[in-house]
């Protein structure tokens, strides 16, 4: 039996497939829907004190707005990349020692008169 | 007195070469006749004369056909888009030099081209002939993956499922147009818009369609840029592309290890044709997530992966041999291929709008990110954050599509295992 001239077994298989990849995913979802209340299960049981006061920490930094998830992306792409500001890379002061001279020596660049 | 001494060595140079190349091209003659009859006269009194003529019977313009024109014009085009818009240079350069490669006329039968057996080129196709490159490549997109964003909402994993209607419309379309099944499938999974998978299934489904197949798979990746926004916009109301999503939750470590391991098991007990695939996938993953492996994750994610985007890269270039390439069935594949990423494109966003009527409150999403349900990672969810940033400057959506993004790799290389199960 053909429909739009694709006979059934090509049918068949653009339905069953289309169906099991659904499947697959829909199963993935339900387990990691279930995975954190699993975790917590456990966690109940020998949570320390110090655990819980973390996890409260956790919690209350948990909002991240966009505008900081973006600025904190662009801010370690930027950093990875190395795109600071454009700089000329020389960050070193040189220091350079001279030799003492005379003729650099201010006292006589200067006139000495007589007291 | 140094320039004439200088002229008088040219001198003698030149007098050198032409003896050498009496003696060479007599040799050339020899070697020309006997393998080819290409030149008439034989052995060494056939002289610098014949030894040219052999010579030039050997250049690319000797054998030069309109048809490798015409490919070695595609084969630039593809570098000028990578170089001039950034359209995936890291594919469109190695493949476009590869079309380039693959299309400098040469006389058969000295191990040169890629379809010749023993060439150079043809030890490295047999990556690509036996699928061993894709698998590889997807070890190192596990390692680079980070699949916290669809683990912190899991239901966006529907997305990457909807838009793998591009793969099974495709298929239909394909037969329809009297291909053989197993060349529909392999058609069919450019909606998928993976080039990995596509070359896998290609390669394993009907080999003949590889080169094109891949092409069409990697142009249109590179084109998801051009041909997304605006389905967006014909199916999304202005309304509705502004809708702002509510920040993903944090994902414990223990949650991110979990994740491949359930993903890896689940998944292909239920396609396990998919194995070279999605197990790569989820072990480079695991490399990275479980945070003891980092040397084998940096190097999966890194050196190796580059490595093999060379390799895979140039010779599917190659591949594109104008005699082997410009066929009536590959002009259909590039049409199919089109429309198969614009379907699956509208499946995403069409499935967004319909889970949106059952979500409520700030659970709703923005249906945009359907479209990045195809596994073009990370182009598609480029794509929709910077549609996303156009309606309303602080909506940042990448995050969020990463989620239907990654999942669409899952649900492409699913697909892939099923088409392989029901058509070998």
């Amino acid at each position: 039996m053909t429909i739009l001239e694709v006979n059934t077994q090509t049918w068949t298989i653009t339905l069953v497939g289309w169906s099991v990849v659904f499947f697959a995913l829909v199963v993935l979802i339900f387990v990691f829907n279930n995975v954190p209340k699993l975790l917590k299960m456990n966690f109940k049981k020998d949570k320390s004190k110090t655990e819980q006061e973390l996890q409260t920490i956790i919690t209350d930094n948990k909002y991240i707005s966009g505008d900081e998830t973006a600025a904190i992306a662009m801010a370690i792409h930027m950093f990875f990349e190395e795109q600071h500001d454009e700089e000329s890379n020389v960050i070193t002061i040189k220091r350079i020692q001279k030799r003492y001279s005379p003729w650099s020596s201010k006292i006589y660049g200067m006139r000495n008169f007589p007291n | 007195m140094e320039h004439k001494y200088r002229k008088s060595i040219v001198a003698l140079v030149a007098v050198i070469l032409l003896l050498t190349f009496q003696a060479v091209f007599g040799w050339v003659d020899a070697w020309a006749a006997d393998a080819s009859g290409a030149v008439a006269s034989t052995g060494a009194e056939g002289g610098a004369l014949n030894g040219l003529k052999s010579f030039w019977s050997f250049t690319g313009f000797a054998n030069f056909d309109i048809s490798n024109l015409v490919m070695i014009i595609v084969g630039l085009f593809f570098i000028f888009l990578a170089i001039k818009y950034d359209y995936e240079p890291l594919l469109l350069v190695p493949i476009g030099t590869g079309i380039l490669l693959g299309n400098i006329p040469f006389v058969e039968g000295y191990n040169i081209g890629i379809y010749e057996e023993g060439s150079v080129m043809s030890y490295l196709y047999f990556g690509v002939k036996q699928g061993i490159y894709p698998p590889l490549i997807f070890l190192g997109i596990g390692a680079m993956t980070d699949f916290s964003s669809l683990i912190s909402n899991p239901k966006l994993m529907l997305l990457g499922a909807a838009a793998q209607l591009g793969i099974f419309a495709t298929f239909l379309g394909a037969s329809a147009m009297g291909f053989t099944p197993q060349e529909a499938g392999a058609i069919g999974i450019i909606g998928g818009a993976d080039g990995p998978t596509a070359i896998f299934l290609s390669a394993m489904l009907a080999p003949h369609l590889m080169g094109a197949i891949a092409i069409a798979a990697y142009s249109y990746m590179a084109l998801v840029p051009v041909i997304q926004p605006p389905i967006i916009r014909l199916l999304i109301p202005k309304k509705e592309r502004a809708i702002k999503m509510k920040p993903p939750r944090a994902v414990s470590k223990v949650e991110k290890i979990l994740f491949p391991i359930i993903g890896l098991l689940l998944t292909l007990f239920i396609a396990p044709s998919a194995l070279p695939l999605l197990g790569m996938l989820f072990f480079g993953n695991i490399l990275k997530e479980s945070g003891v492996t980092e040397r084998l994750a940096d190097t999966s994610r890194n050196a190796l992966i580059n490595i093999i985007t060379i390799l895979l890269g140039v010779t599917v270039g190659a591949s594109t041999q104008a005699n082997v390439f410009l066929t009536v069935d590959s002009l259909k594949i590039f049409g199919l291929g089109a429309l198969s990423f614009m379907v699956a494109t509208a499946g995403g966003l069409i499935f967004a709008r319909v889970m949106n009527l059952f979500l409520k409150g700030n659970n709703k999403i923005n249906p945009m990110i359907g479209a990045s349900g195809v596994s073009a990672v990370p182009d598609s969810a480029r794509v929709v954050q910077q549609e996303g940033l156009k309606y309303d400057t602080s909506n940042h959506l990448l995050m969020h599509a990463m989620a239907p993004n990654v999942s669409g790799v899952i649900g492409s290389a699913v697909g892939a295992g099923i088409l392989l199960s029901f058509l070998m």
